[in-house]
């Protein structure tokens, strides 16, 4: 059975696999060897997240919270994932895809911090468990970030060029996600305390915050990008439902 | 094709608090902050891990069995060092690797002038004998995991279940969609 709540925590874990997929694509790609295998720890890190928010999903709509998960992630249609579409833009190059992390991670760190202080065991519990996770991968992309925008000419010009593009994408974060009630914190208010942190962050590394005009949407709207990548993931799910994982 | 790679840092860990250190590996990394965050991905996704350091390779100072038997530079250092005053002392890491299948382990923390005197009083003082090789370097060439960070860094792990790669049914599966002819390469 629907529920308000349960519409929350699809619109949480459609973040966390969306980005973990994107991250995902970096594996045998990343720049050396290490970072391939960090970067791929991180993706399995966020669709273990994704998993959690599901199961818990699935508890407050009376479904089986083993069957549910693979069920929304692998047999849902594009139009119905209520993913930000901050985390489903192409991972672009590495200042990109680094910069779109640490946005999202230091974004998520403030909403855990919030959720872990929730009225509802179960929710306060997840946020607990995957924050610990979260600070470091902030940690990670903090650290890349500081040396791509202080790095060359040509890191520093990415770096640049990557904030120009995800900045207008992150003020989507500021929206009410779905199923947002009194109940659970306001993302308003987390956009502000992410603004607080982020900002001064990314100015002392000299990158300027670009204007931002125009209004990306709400969760109900998509990028071209989503489909196809959608696509990709649920192929071998929809050609072989009851494959064994 | 000239090396494009990062320097090379010697990973160390401990599985508890009060365990010794061991040498665990080696990555790459342009700095030693990164060198303990690639540490921490590339080694402490199983349990259990209590701390972590890295050192540049570059810091440490080796002597192996075979070239201290031919060469005994370091016990000509060591008297030069008890020759000259202690106040410029560092304290230095000593390790050493004694049997071919075990780690190179933790051996003692050294005060001298070099980490050619540290080894030499390593070798007189200490109880291990003609090990396999030596390692000294200077402490504070480390950079270690902070005892705050140990939630985020090691803890994690703890919760994720380990399945050898054979407990994996995917390859298989894969095998036989391709074979139904349903899936492209």
């Amino acid at each position: 059975m629907a529920s308000p709540i349960a519409d929350y925590l699809l619109a949480l874990a459609d973040d966390e696999l969306i980005l973990g997929h994107r991250a995902s694509e970096w594996c045998g790609h990343a720049p050396i060897l290490e970072e391939d295998i960090a970067f791929a720890n991180l993706a399995l890190d966020e669709i273990g997240h994704a998993r959690l928010w599901l199961e818990l999903a699935a508890k407050e709509m009376g479904e089986d919270p083993a069957k549910y998960p693979d069920q929304q992630v692998y047999f849902r249609a594009p139009d119905d994932f209520r993913n930000s579409q901050l985390v489903e833009l192409p991972n672009g190059d590495w200042a990109f895809t680094m910069l779109r992390q640490y946005m999202f991670d230091a974004f998520e760190t403030q909403r855990l911090d919030a959720l872990s202080a929730v009225n509802h065991s179960g929710m306060a519990e997840v946020a607990a468990s995957i924050r610990n996770e979260e600070l470091y991968h902030l940690r990670h992309t903090q650290a890349w970030v500081r040396r791509l925008a202080l790095g060359t000419e040509e890191s520093a010009a990415r770096s640049q060029a990557a904030l120009n593009a995800l900045w207008p994408y992150a003020q989507q974060l500021a929206q009410p996600l779905p199923g947002e009630s009194q109940d659970v914190p306001s993302s308003s208010d987390i956009f502000d305390a992410w603004r607080n942190m982020v900002v001064p962050f990314i100015e002392e590394r000299v990158l300027i915050i670009p204007e931002v005009s125009g209004f990306i949407g709400d969760r109900t709207q998509h990028s071209d990008h989503l489909a196809p990548m959608i696509a990709d993931m649920q192929e071998v799910a929809r050609v072989e439902p009851e494959a064994i994982w | 094709m000239a090396d494009t790679q990062w320097p090379r840092f010697m990973v160390f860990e401990r599985d508890q608090p009060d365990h010794p250190w061991k040498h665990n590996g080696s990555v790459h990394a342009p700095d030693l902050e990164m060198a303990l965050l690639n540490a921490r991905d590339v080694f402490s996704r199983r349990p259990e891990q209590a701390g972590m350091f890295v050192v540049p390779m570059a810091a440490i100072l080796t002597q192996t069995r075979e070239q201290l038997a031919e060469n005994p530079l370091v016990v000509k250092k060591l008297q030069e060092g008890q020759a000259s005053s202690a106040s410029s002392s560092l304290p230095y890491m000593i390790f050493a690797k004694t049997f071919e299948q075990g780690p190179c382990e933790y051996v003692a923390e050294i005060s001298a002038e070099s980490p050619e005197a540290a080894l030499a009083v390593a070798i007189a003082t200490t109880a291990v004998k003609n090990p396999l090789w030596w390692w000294a370097f200077a402490a504070s060439t480390v950079l270690a995991s902070d005892a705050a960070d140990a939630e985020s860094m090691f803890a994690p792990a703890r919760k994720k279940s380990y399945k050898s790669s054979n407990e994996y049914p995917v390859v298989t599966m894969m095998r036989q969609i391709r074979a139904k002819g349903k899936l492209e390469d």
